[in-house]
């Protein structure tokens, strides 16, 4: 067969990691290879002159290459069939889809190989099997963690459940009401995180961290830090008596700093372990080591606090990991322009979540801040107070840090369906309050979601095309200035409570889990996943797989399914006893043999 | 009535200078930090709109693109880097080439080469016919001023004022043509003349002031401009009007220090710009189409030229102050014959008018009662 190897790329930069002259010198000198041409970036090719190029060179496949060259499939098919040959015969080597920029030129060249020789990448570069052991080891249990622990735990596997919180449960247990549906995120979550804490599969390890990871696919040796949490899980009855007796107090990470939690603490009613904790940051006995207070142990009616308690490295011996680390919000100080930490009355989504969660700190009331004077240090500040007032009107901002070229490029995806989902919780809880959506583009891609939003305009909220620019404060009151596009006019609304929809970003630490498992990361920082269509719960690593919102935004039905999906692809090896070979140690030249070999037959 | 597209047009405005419109994805951030987009007027997504859809009658129609004065904060927010800024600084000189009947503006804003050869085509013939006219008429390049002159200022002063009367039939030509596109053709607009005196205060205004300019949040680029301006004002105020006395032997102080203040305001502010035009130290300077350059040097020529006359003739060496003499107008003659009605620089009349009519226009869209929808009534034949 005479080839001929297009190069196009899609972007300016190009393919990170991948140097074009290596793959286009490599390709050259592959055996039935006539030409090989770099286009540039994005070209605008004219099908009569790319006939001519194929006559000429006589050539009957064409492989085009690049980061996305499914977008100049059309132009060569059909030049390919105005000079007379096989339109069939057009193969696309995507870099992206087998790999993506963080496996190199190597496995860029192997693509292009595979597509030269006609046989399909996946089948070439199949890893062998390996011998695996049966325990599984996932990372994070929110709500991807504690479905796929639950689905392999059934199954009568083995199943180490990491969490980094004092609690399982991730976001999902902070959230008030699910999307489209507006049932009640607990009543979904806490059965499942009590199962969870009771399956004698399931080895809980909560306040915990994955401090190193070695050995091989099938074959993991996992060294975990348990972090002193200095209250004994199993003897604690959670009767509450350390938190009432503690003198200090910190920002509550389970209600996003919108509240205060003593030093001891459980990070709420329902959490699993249903045991308390012990905050040596924000600790009076360990920041005057040991000289002052240590009235919690003192009165605790058990016993079970245990103030000389030191971190702990356990091991375990696993064949598979589960990557279910979940995401971070968008830091929404960096927008400055919507005052986020200047202005009192703007939050960003997962505040108001708390807020609006009937186990939050205002019980569940939407209401403003109110200025009061600290007694001690003689200063005004914004106190959150369950009797303030209720806000006249609320602003929900979409896009905050999403589809941003100065933020993040990506799509966060589930901030127009949780931003629908907040309006209609105003509504439903303050009837005569007004209430603003602004938005670029309304994104209701799933099942029942498009309604949703209608029934949201239906409710009376004002759903304005147009993410708004600025919040000012003119007089004390709050004002949003923005462009109502489909109205085609410019609007000021005053708002007494402004909400930002941040978009998701990848976890903190999920940079180190990274290089832990060698596992790759997409430009973006999410997870690479092995093949973005066929393979989306395995990676490059064998024996390690990705579930949930640390592979890409997702939301809840999203996450569940593909947590599923991944207990499937786990049980399958353990039931077998053997699991498949990391794919990123097949050499080029092993793809490349293969490859012949499967082409010959 | 029928609308027109044209598909081609935001290929035609890349000439120009709007080379990322296609980026915009209409989240309009732009018209909300933009001090200016105040009801009717919106921009600068709408024109983008315009654009993108090709709407080219609408965009020859509008007012908008005189009412933005480009500091740049729309492109700085943009989330797609479409550059809204540059997008309203294309349409200037769209508008600016759509305006002129002779077509010489479109040509400029199409070559930049077209422009420079035309420039200096210009400076040329300016050069031969002033040498000419000296020789002929038996002027003595050694003498500055008197009778003997090689360049007598009261034969340049009636350079002056005929080229005065040419230009200003030129740009009210094409002003007018600019009140027809924008207000005059349009039959939804009631303005009576009454209305256009009452809103007249806003020509002067704006043109001295330039107070619009100061609500831009970035308070330099407003300042950088007033100066410029005012300088050139005072220059043109006394080579109009003092010409002899600026070119006389002695120094009279209550003329010359108008001069000098002027000549300072020039040079400082050109220079500053050029730097940052070089630099792109600002939004506003970070593109530069070729027309701006020529403008630019054209701008610095003149002025640097200018005080360095005067400086040689107050030295004493009248044959050097002759020759840059020829080369100061040299770079006047294509400066203001070129620049004024066909390029950058007409915008010291469009932009005030722009205001001026947005104003009118305002006032004067007249309400079209909604009409009742008709249904369409099919006639059909009765069969049998």
């Amino acid at each position: 067969m005479r080839t001929g190897v297009f190069i196009v790329q899609g972007w300016e930069a190009g393919p990170e990691g991948i140097n074009l002259h290596s793959v286009e010198s490599y390709a050259a000198n592959l055996p039935s290879v006539e030409t090989v041409r770099n286009l540039g970036v994005r070209p605008k090719l004219d099908p009569d002159t790319l006939s001519d190029e194929i006559k000429k060179g006589a050539l009957d496949r064409i492989v085009i290459a690049g980061d996305s060259p499914g977008f100049f499939k059309p132009v060569f098919t059909k030049a390919m069939a105005l000079a007379g040959g096989d339109p069939d015969e057009v193969r696309l080597a995507s870099f992206r889809q087998h790999g993506g920029s963080g496996m190199g030129t190597p496995r860029a060249e192997s693509v292009v190989a595979c597509a030269v020789l006609g046989v399909p990448f996946p089948l070439a570069a199949r890893p062998g099997t390996t011998a695996t052991r049966p325990g599984t080891l996932i990372i994070g249990a929110g709500v991807a963690g504690i479905q796929a622990a639950l689905e392999i735990a059934d199954a009568g596997k083995q199943v180490y459940l990491v969490e980094r919180q004092a609690t399982i449960g991730g976001h999902m247990a902070m959230f008030d009401k699910t999307f489209p549906t507006l049932d009640c995120a607990a009543c979904i979550l806490t059965p499942k995180m009590v199962a969870v804490g009771q399956h004698e599969m399931i080895e809980l390890m909560t306040y915990c961290e994955v401090e190193d990871i070695s050995g091989s696919p099938g074959n993991y040796k996992v060294r975990v830090r348990k972090k002193a949490r200095h209250v004994d899980i199993e003897s604690c009855v959670a009767c509450n008596a350390c938190t009432e007796s503690c003198p200090r107090k910190a920002p509550s990470e389970f209600d996003n700093g919108i509240a205060l939690r003593k030093s001891i603490f459980i990070p709420f009613p329902q959490a699993v372990p249903n045991a308390y904790v012990l905050d040596e940051a924000s600790c009076l006995y360990f920041e005057t080591n040991g000289e002052k207070c240590g009235v919690c142990a003192k009165k605790c009616p058990k016993q079970c606090v245990d103030l000389a308690q030191k971190d702990e490295i356990v091991e375990r011996e696993v064949g598979n990991i589960i990557m279910a680390i979940g995401y971070d919000v968008y830091d929404a100080t960096k927008i400055e322009r919507y005052g986020y930490g200047v202005l009192p009355n703007v939050l960003t989504a997962l505040e108001f979540e708390r807020m609006t969660n009937a186990s939050g700190p205002t019980g569940g009331k939407i209401v403003t801040k109110t200025r009061r004077q600290n007694k001690r240090t003689k200063e005004d500040e914004w106190v959150l107070d369950p009797d303030g007032p209720p806000p006249k009107s609320v602003a929900i901002i979409h896009c905050v840090g999403s589809r941003d070229a100065q933020h993040n490029a990506y799509c966060s995806r589930v901030c127009c369906m949780y931003s629908l989902k907040f309006a209609h919780l105003v509504k439903e809880k303050l009837p005569d309050a007004t209430c603003y959506e602004f938005y670029i583009d309304m994104r209701a891609f799933g099942k029942g979601y498009e309604e949703f939003a209608e029934r949201i305009v239906a409710e009376g909220t004002f759903v304005v095309r147009g993410r708004t620019a600025r919040i000012t404060q003119v007089d004390g009151q709050m004002v949003i200035k923005g462009e109502d596009i489909v109205s085609d006019r410019m609007i000021d609304s005053p708002v007494d409570m402004a909400i930002l929809a941040v978009g998701l970003v990848p976890a903190k630490g999920s940079e180190r889990i990274a290089q832990m498992l060698g596992v790759g990361r997409d430009a973006d920082g999410w997870f690479s996943e092995l093949d973005y269509n066929s393979d989306p719960t395995d990676t490059e690593r064998g024996g390690v797989f990705v579930a949930g919102a640390c592979q890409a935004p997702k939301d809840i039905p999203d996450t569940v399914a593909q947590a599923s999906a991944v207990a499937a692809g786990v049980l399958k090896s353990v039931n077998t006893g053997r699991g498949l070979d990391s794919r990123a140690e097949l050499s080029l030249s092993d793809i490349e043999a293969r490859a012949r070999s499967l082409a010959r037959t | 009535m029928a609308i027109r597209v044209n598909p081609k047009l935001i290929d035609e405005l890349e000439v120009y200078g709007a080379e990322d419109v296609q980026n915009c994805y209409h989240c309009g951030n732009c018209s909300a930090v933009c001090p200016f987009s105040e009801n009717p007027y919106i921009f600068p997504r709408r024109p983008m709109r315009n654009l993108q859809m090709g709407l080219e009658d609408k965009l020859k129609g509008s007012l908008e693109p005189w009412l933005c004065y480009y500091c740049g904060e729309c492109s700085e927010e943009c989330p797609r880097g479409a550059e809204p800024g540059e997008t309203m600084m294309s349409l200037r000189r769209w508008l600016t080439a759509k305006y002129d009947f002779s077509g010489i503006s479109r040509l400029f804003y199409r070559s930049g080469k077209i422009e420079l050869l035309a420039v200096i085509g210009a400076a040329l013939l300016t050069a031969l016919g002033f040498v000419l006219w000296a020789v002929l008429r038996g002027g003595s390049i050694y003498s500055y001023d008197g009778p003997n002159a090689f360049l007598p200022a009261e034969s340049i002063h009636i350079f002056d004022w005929v080229l005065a009367g040419v230009l200003l039939v030129l740009l009210l030509t094409n002003c007018t043509r600019m009140w027809w596109f924008t207000m005059g053709r349009d039959k939804t607009l009631n303005a009576s003349v009454g209305l256009y005196l009452k809103k007249l205060y806003a020509l002067p205004l704006h043109f001295i002031t330039q107070k619009r300019y100061a609500k831009c949040e970035k308070k330099r680029p407003w300042a950088v401009h007033l100066v410029l301006m005012l300088s050139y004002l005072i220059m043109l105020v006394l080579i109009m009007f003092f010409l002899a006395g600026m070119s006389a032997s002695t120094i009279d102080w209550r003329l010359h220090v108008f001069g000098y203040i002027a000549t300072v305001g020039l040079l400082g502010t050109t220079i500053f710009a050029l730097r940052g035009r070089i630099k792109k130290s600002e939004p506003l300077y970070a593109h530069s189409h070729e027309t701006d350059w020529i403008f630019l040097i054209l701008l610095i020529v003149v002025a640097f030229t200018g005080i360095l006359q005067h400086i040689l003739h107050r030295a004493g060496l009248d044959a050097a102050a002759n020759l840059v003499y020829i080369i100061h107008l040299m770079g006047v003659v294509p400066m203001l014959a070129l620049e004024v009605p066909f390029s950058k620089w007409s915008h010291l009349a469009y932009r005030p008018l722009g205001m001026y009519f947005s104003l009118v226009r305002a006032d004067a869209v007249r309400r079209v009662p909604e009409e009742a929808a008709q249904p369409v009534i099919v006639t059909q034949r009765v069969v049998g």
